[in-house]
């Protein structure tokens, strides 16, 4: 019954959703006091479209709106189906709760046409494959808080810029003022000023890059270089392994409101130390109800002292190994876990 | 036509209370603070009158010692009560373990305001963004809302309204020491307004007004009360400047970086 009721509120939220998709330019978007167009309010990139293009879907970029409604449904019903520590509804984080729509597009990558990221240079090869040796020569265990195994790196989010796929917590809320637009990510509270008065690009790195924006039309088109090469893009679920941000890393970004709950924002990368040829994403952004609170990830950050405490008992031989996140129909998920499922 | 009369409404009152200074307006007739502000004085140390001292850290030397203040606050002394008074004292002693700023915790408020780095304000018609460099702590300010806290948190829940030319801001919802599983190193107990072992608890309760008094300039006000703490209200008073330098926006100080040896040092592989 509820099950029944879920699907149907889905299927009504994606039909209008997909509606919106379809009618760009007849939509009259809103203004805010300084005449600007206005893309206020907490919206969601949540989403359940693959990053990259599933190679059976080649030559498939667009779906019918009835396939997408089934990819959806498809894919939401797999995400549903894993027992995890949470009990998802208490969260604000079922796929109704968290405002995801379907998605007429195969995949968030657009180009190259193929929807699949370009093949790196051969010198990012090789980092890449350096870093992947450096991860396993220093094992499974945290060492230190830095090391993202299991410990939450509270000094940035990097999902947040340049936004990519997350299982939660994608949730924006923007702000404006004449001249500047200020995003905030939930994850980590990250936040983004972007300032409108058409002053040069900052000196000294920023983790979330240095970003200037100006208006286009009904379109927000910012410009971000500069990001802080201590952190790392990609390497979330749903995406390739995380890459070095390097110096040269250049992000320009579109932001057009199409519908009142509908903001189709895409970013293209440009960084020839690691990709032999600049790509474009679109994430659609859609409305969700606020407010949202603050992250607060290194006040009372948990997960990292359990981790590390818990990786040095590990290597003394004083506790057992972690148990995998597993599916319901696991014949090994524990009672608490099925119960948590219902 | 509605619009119209309400601005000649809200300007009018403004040539009144504002005296010589006319506060700009944003396009949608509010008082414009927009802008970068940073307190110039050494409530961060200690809100009330202190003389020079030497720093908790030897080897710091006097690149870390406290430099004298005539203080901020307006009706002091705090009016701490006794076994509070005495609590201050104990924390003050503890300053490197206790003060949330040693650890890169949130600052919450009014500390934010009066920390050593800049504060951009952002203002919208709905809503005000203050956002600090230090640890990149934010408010958000919900113009006209009657919702309550939703939850406690670092920063605290505030809402806003206009009186004239003076921004009001109603903070509460604090949290008011760290919870749950961390270990002394990670842990609070209190929550300290300055270096000096000031401190509220989560019955926090924070009035403040902010108006311009000229182009570089703001008041800033805040009535602090915590029955929890002290005997009755007392209130904090000091301008904040304008950082006028150009191309002036906020820097990356994401402090986690510089504490996660400090928190998780015993738990880390050698």
């Amino acid at each position: 019954m509820m099950r029944n009721l879920l699907i149907a509120t889905l299927v009504a939220a994606a039909t209008a959703s997909l509606g919106a998709q379809g009618t760009k330019g007849t939509y009259k978007v809103p203004r805010t006091p300084d005449g600007q167009p206005d893309l206020q309010g907490y919206w969601t990139n949540l989403t359940y479209t693959p990053f990259e293009r599933p190679k059976e879907l080649a030559n498939k970029p667009f779906y019918t709106a009835k396939e997408a409604i089934e990819a959806f449904n498809k894919a939401v019903g797999g995400a549903e189906n894993q027992v995890v520590h949470y009990v998802n509804s208490d969260f604000g984080a079922t796929p109704v709760q968290t405002g995801a729509q379907p998605n007429l597009r195969t995949s968030l990558v657009i180009d190259p046409p193929d929807g699949r990221i370009p093949p790196m240079t051969p010198e990012a090869q090789k980092r890449q494959a350096a870093r992947v040796a450096e991860q396993r020569a220093a094992g499974p265990l945290a060492r230190t808080w830095r090391d993202d195994r299991g410990t939450v790196w509270c000094v940035f989010h990097d999902r947040a810029v340049p936004a990519v796929t997350a299982p939660y917590g994608s949730n924006y809320q923007i702000v404006q003022s004449k001249n500047y637009v200020i995003m905030i990510y939930e994850w980590n509270s990250e936040r983004r000023i972007i300032a409108l008065d058409g002053q040069p690009h900052g000196k000294v790195p920023l983790y979330a890059g240095d970003s200037r924006g100006h208006w286009e039309g009904n379109t927000l088109v910012v410009d971000t270089t500069n990001f802080n090469t201590k952190r790392t893009f990609m390497g979330s679920p749903g995406t390739p392994p995380a890459v070095d941000m390097t110096p040269t890393f250049h992000l320009t970004e579109r932001f057009t409101r199409t519908a009142d709950d509908t903001i189709v924002h895409t970013y293209t990368v440009n960084d020839p130390a690691t990709w032999t040829r600049p790509w474009t994403v679109e994430m659609p952004m859609h409305t969700i109800k606020g407010p949202m609170l603050e992250y607060a990830c290194n006040e009372n950050n948990v997960d990292a002292f359990t981790t590390l405490r818990n990786a040095r008992a590990q290597e003394a031989g004083t506790l057992a190994p972690p148990d995998r996140v597993r599916s319901v129909d696991d014949p090994k998920a524990t009672v608490l876990e099925r119960e948590e499922k219902k | 036509m509605i619009r119209v009369t309400l601005c000649a409404v809200v300007l009018a009152t403004a040539v009144v209370s504002a005296q010589s200074y006319k506060t700009p307006r944003t396009a949608s007739g509010q008082p414009d603070l927009n802008g970068f502000w940073q307190a110039l004085n050494t409530a961060n140390w200690d809100l009330e009158a202190h003389e020079a001292a030497a720093g908790p850290v030897q080897q710091l030397g006097a690149a870390y010692a406290v430099p004298p203040g005539a203080g901020v606050v307006v009706d002091g002394p705090i009016p701490y009560k006794p076994d509070a008074l005495a609590m201050k004292k104990k924390y003050a002693a503890d300053a490197l373990r206790e003060d949330a700023e040693v650890k890169c915790y949130l600052p919450g408020v009014p500390r934010m305001m009066y920390m050593p780095y800049p504060v951009q304000i952002v203002q919208s018609a709905s809503t005000i963004m203050m956002m600090s460099e230090f640890a990149s702590a934010l408010r958000t300010i919900y113009m006209n809302s009657t919702t309550p806290p939703p939850a406690d948190t670092w920063m605290g829940w505030s809402t806003g309204r206009w009186d004239g030319d003076t921004l009001v801001i109603d903070s509460k919802g604090f949290l008011g020491s760290t919870v749950g599983a961390l270990d002394d190193e990670g842990s609070i107990h209190v929550r300290f307004l300055d270096r000096a072992g000031n401190y509220h608890t989560d019955g926090l309760h924070v009035v403040e007004r902010i108006r311009r008094t000229d182009a570089d300039h703001l008041s800033y006000q805040a009535t602090i009360e915590d029955p929890n703490v002290y005997t009755r209200p007392w209130t904090i008073s000091m301008p904040l400047y304008r950082r006028v330098e150009p191309n002036m926006q906020l820097g990356d100080f994401k402090c986690e970086e510089f504490v996660g040896d400090l928190i998780y040092g015993k738990y880390q592989r050698k």
